[in-house]
């Protein structure tokens, strides 16, 4: 039977406050017998995840971290603002020609989101923003 | 994960190469410090410029957008970008962006001066 051990923070508005969810990723992450390499692709996905939620959520930002173990481990982190929230579908993937020309060379964020994690859901609506984001210890 | 300090060094100026360390959590202010660094080496004739990252296990999207900045300002003066020791996280990164169409990536320093030394 799988055990689940779980993590919930509540970020303030303060420097690196997107770097918190870092160390219970590395925690439940090591516990789950994730790999070194694999834990840092994770916690850059959710370092990212945390920086739009911090810009864009209106100052109330929650980090859920929950770590499985049993037949298949897996770390799934759910990042949620209060934000006006965004149509995902609307944002375009970047492209780095395209940027290495623009006056704006940001706009990473969601792509490396998605190509970090094995799985991302993102439900957003005026009030609350969710990305739900789940990687597997041995992929998809 | 601790908030690691930002540094960042100027190891080496010759001739047209400038090898930079950094060290720590690339965010905005460490991107913008990088991107300054280099437009000053960039002006003072340095047209190679070989980001050495053995030091740094973090880098988010505002980072990457002002290292976009660097890449830019030296494909203006048909100069090199290039990076070297990367973690495999931020080896991973760059691929998704495509960077190495751009910049070149070289597995160690050692490598990446004898190469960039010997380039026009």
């Amino acid at each position: 039977m799988a055990e689940t051990e779980r993590v919930r923070l509540v970020l303030p508005l303060a420097p690196h406050a997107e770097l918190l969810p870092a160390w219970a990723i590395e925690d439940l992450g090591r516990r789950v017998g994730f790999s070194r390499d694999t834990l840092e692709e994770v916690k850059l996905a959710v370092v990212e995840a945390c920086l739009n939620a911090l810009e864009y959520g209106g100052g109330n930002v929650q980090v859920e971290i929950t770590g499985f173990t049993g037949a298949r481990p897996r770390l799934e982190v759910v990042v949620e603002d209060g934000g006006p929230g965004f149509d995902p579908g609307t944002v375009p993937a970047p492209r780095l020609e395209a940027k290495l020309h623009a006056k704006r060379k940001r706009g990473w964020g969601l792509e490396l989101i998605r190509h970090l994690m094995d799985d991302v859901v993102i439900r957003s609506r005026p009030g609350c923003t969710r990305i739900e984001m789940t990687r597997f210890q041995e992929g998809r | 994960m601790t908030v690691e300090t930002f540094e960042l060094k100027v190891v080496r100026q010759d001739g047209t190469l400038a090898v930079m360390e950094i060290a720590g959590y690339i965010n905005n202010e460490a991107g913008e410090a990088v991107a300054v660094r280099a437009r000053e080496l960039l002006a003072a004739g340095h047209r190679k410029l070989l980001l050495d990252l053995r030091a740094t296990r973090i880098i988010n999207s505002i980072g990457i957008s002002l290292l976009l900045e660097v890449l830019e300002a030296i494909l203006e003066v048909s100069g090199t970008l290039a990076f070297c020791s990367l973690s495999p996280s931020i080896a991973k990164t760059f691929q998704i962006m495509g960077l190495a169409q751009y910049a070149r990536i070289f597995d160690d320093c050692a490598s990446a001066r004898t190469a960039l030394s010997s380039q026009v």
